[in-house]
This record gives C-alpha cells, structure tokens and sequence, in this order.
C-alpha cells in the first residue's frame, strides 16, 4: 500500500508521498531570486531557516508562474532528505492510501520527476518525486566541498 | 538605527536599498561608499537583479550607486535601484540560502526577515564580482 496526498495546480491533479509532508499552510511569503531556475524560482522562511521555494506549475506547465510576491491560497513543505521545499499549491485533497498495483507508470509526461499515475476522484494524478527534482540542482561535491 | 538593549555583537549592519523589483541588502563592512551614478566614472555599474526586470528608470539624477569592495579589494559599483537606508538587524533574522539554490543564485548569500515578516536578499559582493572566486573561498552556502 502506498499513502499520498494529492494536490491540485490550476486543473491539473498531482500526488505526492505523504512521507515527505511535514506542514500544510496558507499562502506563502517568498522573494524571488533574480538567476534562479523555473523550477525553483525563489525562497522563503520557514521554522527558522531559508528553504527553496518549488513552482510545480512551471515545471508542469499547469498554471501560470509563480510570482513573488503572490503565491497559491495553500502551501505544502515538503521534506526530501536533507533538504525542505515549500510548494504552493490551489488546493489540497484528503489524503489516500491505495494499493501498490493502482499506481501504475506515466502515460501522459515522461519527466523524471513523475514517477507514476493513478486515479483520484476521476482524476488523473501524476505522482511527482521532488527528491527527483532536487537532484539536478544540489551542487557537485566536488565544487563545493565541505 | 534601531534602539535596543540587545547585546550589539549580535547585530549585524546593513545597507538597505528598497528597489521595487526585490529588496536588497550588502554587509555595510562590505561598502566604501555610496555615490550618485554620475559620479561613477569607472567600469559601467552592474544590476544585480538585471533578471528579474530592467532597472526602474530614475526620476531624475538622484541615482546612486553603492560601490563595495570585491574579490581582491578591487571596486564594484551596484546599481541602487530604489531609496537606501542603513539599519542593523539581528544575526539571527538573516538566514544562509539552502543548499538547492546554491548553483544558481551565487550572489546571494542569505534573506533577511525583517520585523515584519517580510524579506529581502542579502548580496555577497565577492560572488557578484567574481562568482568562481567566491565558490573557491566560500565553499558553503552558509556564508553569512
């Protein structure tokens, strides 16, 4: 069995692992970054540190842009390993627990990040892996040795 | 300049340019002066958030330029993109960048949280002027 929470970004259904949830909050307050990526446009504050900011609508192409100020009415922060991202988001769903053979592989985006597909409410949802996302943006070891 | 009579050593002061595009912020330690742009006769002044916008167009000839000290102790001029104020802020409320955004916004050192709740970015002059050099002395992103 496997427990998600899904999300919605303009009208587009998107699944994350509920592991990864730490906090479901209200709108958030981020600046942006004048080189930053797409996929993460900004940052913001939160529990008293600086975490990336996420726009899944970019990488989706659900939506428009993030921009700062505004964000979404909900934000999800998500923790993937070391590190913590805030994902504004329209709406959060009930979250779900559903068999392992109901996730079934992606058939409408071949992203790394989108690690599956299911039903929600007569939804297609993807199933999005932020780790995925992460991975491409964490500096080389050996740029930034510690 | 706040009044408190919270220890100084953990107050840090900081030049404040409240540009409408993103606010800013350098270390005062890292600034020489402040000069209007007309004034600045060295290499053209950079923008730091060139980026996100184009640099809103002065009202008159009141615009100024923050000349810091870079790599090497050469001279940097930063477009100020708006009104500019000094203020100290507690160490705490500046927060080093996570570690994501590292690779694509090296001349950022941290964000502030202001009073407010607000925030602003915190620029490292060393990265802006030489971002390769500011990786090879500052390998972490907690540099602030």
């Amino acid at each position: 069995m496997r427990s998600f929470v899904p999300i919605t970004i303009d009208a587009t259904w998107i699944a994350v692992d509920i592991a990864t949830v730490r906090e479901i909050g209200g709108p958030l307050t981020w600046i942006a970054l004048p080189t930053a990526s797409a996929a993460l446009p900004g940052v913001t504050a939160w529990r008293g540190r600086a975490i990336a900011v996420a726009d899944l609508a970019a990488l989706l192409g659900a939506g428009p842009r993030l921009a700062s100020p505004t964000a979404r009415v909900r934000t999800l922060y998500l923790q993937q390993g070391s590190s913590t991202l805030a994902v504004p988001v329209d709406t959060v769903r009930e979250p779900l627990v559903v068999p392992d053979e109901d996730v079934r592989a992606p058939r409408s985006r071949n992203d790394a990040f989108c690690t599956g597909e299911l039903d929600v409410e007569g939804h297609t949802t993807l199933v999005v892996d932020l780790g995925v996302l992460l991975e491409g943006h964490r500096p080389a070891a050996a740029s930034v040795p510690h | 300049m706040f009044l408190t009579n919270k220890p100084t050593a953990s107050r840090v002061a900081m030049v404040h340019v409240q540009d409408p595009r993103v606010r800013w912020n350098v270390r005062a330690a890292q600034v020489l002066r402040i000069v209007p742009a007309a004034d600045w006769r060295a290499a053209p002044p950079i923008d730091v958030l060139a980026a996100l916008a184009p640099a809103p167009a002065p009202h008159d000839d009141t615009l100024r330029v923050i000349i810091v000290r870079c790599a090497g102790g050469h001279e940097t001029a930063l477009v100020a993109g708006g009104p500019i104020s000094v203020a100290d802020v507690e160490s705490g409320d500046v927060l080093p960048l996570p570690i994501e955004l590292a690779r694509t916004a090296l001349e950022i050192s941290a964000i502030i949280v202001a009073a407010d709740a607000s925030l602003s970015l915190l620029l490292d002059p060393l990265a802006i002027a030489t971002p390769d050099a500011a990786l090879r002395e500052e390998p972490c992103p907690s540099r602030s």
